[in-house]
C-alpha cells in the first residue's frame, strides 16, 4: 500500500474515481488506437482509393465500391461466408449445448472424457487443415469410413455440393468443445436447488431443463451466439490451405477474397472496400445481438 | 500474483523495445521454398561468403504460396530484399510498377543486352523482357514434358520406344489401353493433368491454346481470347480424357493430391506432364520405369511446348554502388550451368548447355535432349500484371467443365467476362 | 416398458453416443499421429492404412533437421508467452476500469473496443505494417509480440467477469485507505484467477500459431514462427508430408501442456463468470 499523492485530495472522490476509471482503461486504449484503430481508419481511406501496393494511391471517391458492388466474384463470396457463419454456428450453438448437458452428468471417468472431448481445442489451425484435407482426400479416411457403412466414395473437397459443407463440419468439430467448456460452466453456475425445486413441484426433467436450465442459461448462449457468429466470420487459413476457394469460388470466404484482391490482385482499395462491406455487416449483425442480449439477460 | 504479472509486463515491455533489427551489412536474398533447388543456393551463399566475408549474403526462403504476397507487402512498404527470385509468370506484376531495377548486361560481363541474348538459347531472356529492358537473370528453365510408365506400356503389349504418343488424340487411344477399372470404379489412371493449382491450369491451357493458334489474351493484352476457336478446342483437350475416352478421373488429381506428381511413382496414373525437375523428385529407382517423351502436339510438324522459369531480379531502391554488388552476386549464383543441373536437374538456359563436358551421359540416361527439344520450341506465358487473376478465371472455368461437364464454350466465355471485367479496371 | 427401464436404456444411449463422439472427436488426432509414423509412400497409400507398417521414429529428427525447427518452436513459445502476458496484464487493468468505474464516453469506448474484433486481419494488414515500421519494429521481436499485446476479447471477457465481483469489497478497502492501484493488486486480481487462466489459455492457443502476420513482419529465418517453417516445407510441387506431420504432433506438446495446466482453472472460472449484464 503505498500513500496518495497530495495531489489527489483536492479531487472531490467522484472525479477522483473517473479519473482512476480512464488510466485503467488508458494503456489498452492507446495499444488499440495504434494497432488496431489507426490501421482500420487507414483501411477505410484506402477504399476510396486505387491502390497496387507499389504505386502511390490514386483517389477514386466511390469507384472501388461501385467495383466491388459490380463484381459477382464479391457477391458469391459474401453469401459462401454467410452460409458458412450461419452453418457452423447455429449447429455450434446446440451441440455444444447438448455436450455440456452430456458432461455435466455423473458417469465413470468424467474428467477423461472431459479431457478426451476438449482437445480439439488444443490443436493448431494450420495443423487442423492440413490433417483434415489428407482425411478428405477422395481416397482417405473420411471416405474409408463411409465405405464402410455402404456410402460412395465422394470427393468432398473438388465437388461444388460437397465443398463447403467439409468446412463447416470442420468449424464444428473445432467449435463445439470450445463453446461446450462456456456452456458447462454456464450450468455449473446454476444452484442445484432451482432443479430440485422443479422437481418437487412434479416436474419432469425435459420440463425442468424449458423452464429452469434454459432461462438462467440466457446470458450465456447469447454469449455464445455473438462469438461463435464473429469468429466463423474471420475464418479464411482452411479455405486457403485447403481448397484454395475452390471450387469454382465455392469456398471463397470474403476475408479469402479479400486477401486474394489486396495481395495477390494487387487492388488494395477494392479490398478494403470489400472489408467495409464486412465490417458494416457484423458490426450490425453484433449490435442486434447485444439487443437481444440486453432484454434476455438481465436478472 | 503481483509479482508474476509485473514480470510478465517486464517482459513485454524487454521484448518490445528490443530494437534488435540488424543493419544488414551484406546482401539480402530471399527465394522461394523449393526443396529441390534451395540446397544449392545456400551452397552456393555459403561459398560467396567465404570469398567476401565483409559482404555476406543473408540468404532467406519462404513457403511458394504466400511468398509472392509477402514479397508485394515488402516491395510496397519499401522493405524488401536487395535481390530475390521472381517466377517468370509474376514477372509483369513487377515491371509494370517499376518496382525492380534494369539489368545491366554490361556489369555481367556482357557488352550489351544482345552480346547477352547470345549466350543464351533462342528466346530464353524473352521471358524477362519488358520494353527493351531486361529484368531478371533467370537461373533455370523448366518446360514440361509427358512422363510415361514404361511397365505400364509393357503389359499392355505396347512399346513405350515406338507407341509413345505424339499427339493429344494419341494419349487418347494409347490411354485406353493403360486404363484399369473396377467395376466403376478408375484405379488406375491412364493418363491425367494436375489440377492442384491455376498455375499449372494456365501453363497447360496457354500451350493448348497456343498450338491451336491462338491465345488467352489478344496481342496487345487487353482483351480476352480465350473463348474464341483455339481457346474453345484448347480447353476440349483439356477435358476431352475426363469425358469422352474415359482415361482419366479427376476425383483423384484434383486439389486433396498436394504432389501432382506423386501418382506417378505411385503408380496410379501411366502417362502424365510434369516438368524437368521431377527426375529429382522422383529418384533413380523409381526413373528406371519411366521415359521421357516431348511435350504432346496437336500439330507434331508445329511443335509449341511451354516453358517457365525462376529468375533472379534487384531490388530498385538499393543504391547503385549496392546494385553493381548484387550483379557480381547474379553473375556467381548463374556461372556454373552443369552444376545447377547436377544439383537440382533443372536444364540451364545457356546456349551452349549440351555441349558442356558430361553432359552426355545425362543426355542418355536423364532425357537432357527431350528437356531441351521442349525449351527450344517453348514460349513464356502471356506477359500480363494481370496474371494471377487471369489464372485464376481459367482455372475455375477449367472446373466448371471438368467437374462438372460443362459446355466449353460457355464456361469460356463467363472467364472472359471476369477476365475483361479485371483487365477494364485500373 | 417401464419407467425405469426406459432411463437405463436412455443412459446406455447417452454413453454409446458419448464414446461415439469420443471416436470421432480423436480421429484425426489418430490420423496425424499415424501419419507421422509412416514413410512417404505410405501416407498416400490406398486402400489407406491405418496403421505404419513399421514405425518410422527417424521421421522426427529429419523433419526437425528440415529447418531450424529448434528457433522456431523457441520463437513461437516466446511470442505466445509474451502476448499471453501482455493481454493478462492489460485486458485485466481495461476490464476493471470499464466494468467498475464510471467515467464519460465509457460505454462508446466500450463499443469501439469491441469493434475492432470485427476487421479481419488481411485488410489491416499493410497499414499496421507501417505503424510498425514507424516504430523501427521490423524484424524483431518487438514487431512480432507488441501488435498482439492486447486484444478486445480479453477485454470484453474481464470486464464481464469483474463485473460480477461484489461492490462492497472494494468499497471497504477504499474506506480502509487503500489505493486504487492497491485494490487493483490486492482485492480484483487474486478473486480473478479462473478468469486470467481462461485468458491465459484462449490467448496462447490464438497466439502460438501465429502465421499471417509473422509472414509479413518477419524476413529473418531466425525469427520465424514455427507455421512459417512448416509452410515452407511444402515445396512448388512436392512435400514431405510424413515429415509434416511429425512436426504437427511436436507442435501440439506445448498448447496440449498449457492446456493441462490450465484446464481446471479454465472451466471453473467461465463457470464464475456470470455473463449476466
Amino acid at each position: 500500500m503505498f500513500r496518495q499523492k497530495a495531489g489527489w485530495r483536492g479531487l472531490s472522490l467522484q472525479t477522483r474515481l473517473c479519473w482512476a476509471g480512464f488510466l485503467f482503461v488508458l494503456p489498452a486504449l492507446l495499444h488499440l488506437i495504434a494497432f488496431k484503430f489507426y490501421p482500420m481508419v487507414e483501411a477505410f481511406r484506402l477504399s476510396f482509393y486505387t491502390y497496387d501496393l507499389m504505386s502511390p494511391p490514386v483517389f477514386h471517391g466511390l469507384e472501388n465500391y461501385r467495383a466491388v458492388w459490380n463484381n459477382p466474384l464479391f457477391h458469391q463470396s459474401f453469401w459462401v461466408s454467410v452460409k458458412y457463419m450461419f452453418g457452423v454456428s447455429i449447429p455450434e450453438w446446440f451441440l455444444a449445448l447438448a455436450l455440456a448437458l452430456l458432461l455435466n452428468r455423473r458417469m465413470p471417468g468424467r474428467p477423461l472424457i472431459r479431457l478426451a472431448y476438449f482437445f480439439p481445442i488444443a490443436m493448431s489451425q494450420i495443423v487442423v487443415a492440413m490433417v483434415w484435407k489428407f482425411m478428405y482426400n477422395p481416397l482417405g479416411v473420411v471416405n474409408t469410413v463411409l465405405g464402410s457403412v455402404g456410402v460412395g466414395r465422394i470427393n468432398w473437397l473438388a465437388t461444388e455440393e460437397t465443398a463447403l459443407p467439409a468446412l463447416i463440419l470442420i468449424g464444428i468439430w473445432r467449435g463445439i468443445p470450445l463453446f461446450g467448456v462456456i456452456y458447462l460452466a454456464g450450468l455449473q453456475s446454476i444452484p442445484k436447488e432451482y432443479h430440485e425445486a422443479a422437481t418437487i413441484d412434479g416436474a419432469g426433467p425435459w420440463q425442468s431443463f424449458i423452464h429452469v436450465t434454459i432461462p438462467l442459461l440466457m446470458p450465456t448462449i447469447l454469449f455464445v451466439m455473438v462469438m461463435s457468429l464473429l469468429s466463423a466470420m474471420k475464418v479464411f487459413l482452411n479455405p486457403l490451405v485447403m481448397t484454395e476457394g475452390g471450387p469454382n469460388g465455392t469456398t471463397r470466404v470474403l476475408p479469402y477474397f479479400i486477401y486474394e484482391t489486396a495481395f495477390a490482385y494487387h487492388r488494395m482499395g477494392e479490398a478494403a472496400a470489400a472489408s467495409m462491406v464486412l465490417f458494416a455487416f457484423a458490426f450490425a449483425l453484433t449490435l442486434i445481438q447485444l439487443r437481444l442480449l440486453r432484454r434476455g439477460g438481465v436478472e | 500474483m503481483r509479482r508474476f504479472l509485473v514480470v510478465c509486463s517486464s517482459f513485454v515491455l524487454i521484448a518490445a523495445l528490443w530494437a534488435g533489427s540488424v543493419f544488414a551489412q551484406g546482401i539480402t536474398w530471399w527465394e522461394h521454398s523449393n526443396p529441390p533447388h534451395n540446397n544449392y543456393s545456400k551452397e552456393l551463399v555459403a561459398d560467396w561468403n567465404k570469398k567476401h566475408p565483409s559482404m555476406p549474403v543473408e540468404y532467406e526462403f519462404f513457403a511458394m504460396t504466400p511468398y509472392f504476397k509477402k514479397l508485394s507487402a515488402a516491395l510496397s512498404t519499401k522493405s524488401a530484399a536487395d535481390m530475390f527470385t521472381v517466377i517468370d509468370t509474376l514477372l509483369p506484376s513487377f515491371t509494370t510498377k517499376d518496382v525492380l531495377a534494369p539489368i545491366r548486361p554490361e556489369w555481367l560481363g556482357y557488352k550489351n543486352l544482345d552480346d547477352m541474348k547470345k549466350a543464351y538459347l533462342p528466346g530464353a531472356l524473352d521471358g524477362y523482357i519488358h520494353e527493351g529492358k531486361l529484368y531478371a537473370v533467370p537461373m533455370i528453365a523448366a518446360t514440361f514434358s509427358l512422363y510415361l510408365n514404361k511397365k505400364h506400356f509393357r503389359e499392355a503389349g505396347l512399346d513405350p520406344d515406338k507407341d509413345y504418343p505424339r499427339t493429344w488424340e494419341d494419349i487418347g487411344r494409347v490411354g485406353q489401353k493403360l486404363v484399369k477399372m473396377q467395376g466403376t470404379t478408375m484405379t488406375r489412371e491412364a493418363f491425367d493433368f494436375a489440377m492442384h493449382s491455376s498455375a499449372w491450369t494456365m501453363w497447360y491451357l496457354e500451350g493448348l491454346t497456343r498450338q491451336h493458334g491462338g491465345g488467352i489474351l489478344d496481342r496487345a493484352g487487353k482483351k480476352c481470347t480465350a473463348n474464341g476457336e483455339a481457346g474453345v478446342k484448347a480447353m476440349q483437350v483439356r477435358s476431352m480424357y475426363v469425358h469422352k475416352y474415359k482415361i482419366s478421373d479427376p476425383t483423384v488429381s484434383v486439389a486433396t493430391n498436394a504432389l501432382p506428381a506423386d501418382d506417378v511413382p505411385k503408380g496410379r496414373v501411366s502417362m502424365f506432364i510434369t516438368h524437368a525437375g521431377s527426375v529429382a523428385q522422383f529418384g533413380p529407382k523409381m526413373m528406371e520405369d519411366i521415359k521421357v517423351v516431348p511435350f504432346p502436339q496437336v500439330n507434331p510438324r508445329k511443335p509449341v511446348s511451354v516453358v517457365y522459369g525462376f529468375a533472379l531480379a534487384v531490388n530498385p531502391q538499393i543504391p547503385e554502388a549496392k546494385q553493381k554488388l548484387v550483379h557480381e552476386l547474379i553473375r556467381h549464383v548463374v556461372k556454373n550451368a552443369k552444376e545447377w543441373y547436377e544439383k537440382t536437374s533443372y536444364p540451364y538456359p545457356s546456349a551452349n548447355f549440351l555441349e558442356l563436358p558430361g553432359m552426355d551421359e545425362a543426355r542418355k540416361t536423364r532425357y537432357l535432349d527431350v528437356f531441351i527439344g521442349d525449351i527450344k520450341t517453348g514460349t513464356y506465358v502471356t506477359r500480363t500484371p494481370f496474371y494471377l487473376e487471369i489464372s485464376d478465371a481459367m482455372h475455375r472455368a477449367m472446373e466448371r467443365v471438368v467437374l462438372k461437364n460443362e459446355d466449353p464454350k460457355a464456361s469460356l466465355d463467363q472467364a472472359c467476362k471476369e477476365i475483361d471485367a479485371a483487365l477494364a479496371k485500373p | 416398458m417401464s419407467r425405469k427401464a426406459l432411463m437405463r436404456w436412455g443412459g446406455r444411449l447417452v454413453t454409446l453416443l458419448t464414446i461415439a463422439g469420443i471416436g470421432l472427436t480423436l480421429l484425426p488426432y489418430f490420423w496425424m499421429l499415424s501419419s507421422s509414423l509412416k514413410t512417404g509412400s505410405e501416407v498416400f497409400e490406398l486402400p489407406i492404412r491405418w496403421l505404419p507398417r513399421e514405425p518410422q521414429w527417424s521421421n522426427y529428427p529429419d523433419a526437425l533437421s528440415r529447418g531450424a525447427f529448434g528457433v522456431y518452436f523457441f520463437n513461437s513459445t516466446l511470442v505466445a508467452l509474451a502476448v499471453m502476458a501482455g493481454n493478462l496484464l492489460f485486458c485485466s487493468l481495461a476490464g476493471y476500469g470499464l466494468a467498475k468505474f464510471r467515467f464519460p464516453y465509457r460505454e462508446l469506448s466500450f463499443r469501439a473496443i469491441l469493434s475492432t474484433l470485427m476487421l479481419p486481419l488481411e485488410i489491416v494488414l499493410v497499414p499496421t505494417f507501417l505503424v510498425v515500421r514507424g516504430l523501427g519494429l521490423v524484424n524483431n521481436y518487438g514487431g512480432l509480440i507488441l501488435p498482439l499485446a492486447v486484444d478486445a476479447f480479453g477485454i470484453f471477457l474481464m470486464r464481464q467477469y469483474i463485473k460480477d465481483l461484489p461492490d462492497s469489497l472494494i468499497e471497504a478497502a477504499r474506506l480502509d485507505g487503500c489505493s486504487e492501484h492497491g485494490i487493483f493488486w490486492r482485492i480484483i486480481l487474486p478473486n480473478c484467477t479462473p478468469a486470467l487462466g481462461a485468458l491465459a489459455l484462449l490467448t496462447f492457443r490464438d497466439n502460438w500459431d501465429q502465421f499471417l502476420w509473422p509472414l509479413i513482419v518477419v524476413s529473418k529465418d531466425r525469427l520465424k514462427t514455427f507455421p512459417l517453417g512448416l509452410a515452407q516445407m511444402e515445396g512448388i510441387d512436392s512435400a514431405a508430408y510424413h515429415e509434416i506431420m511429425a512436426i504437427a504432433v511436436i507442435a501440439m506438446i506445448p498448447t496440449a501442456i498449457i492446456f493441462l495446466f490450465f484446464q481446471r482453472a479454465f472451466v471453473r472460472g467461465i463457470a464464475l463468470s456470470g455473463l449476466k449484464e
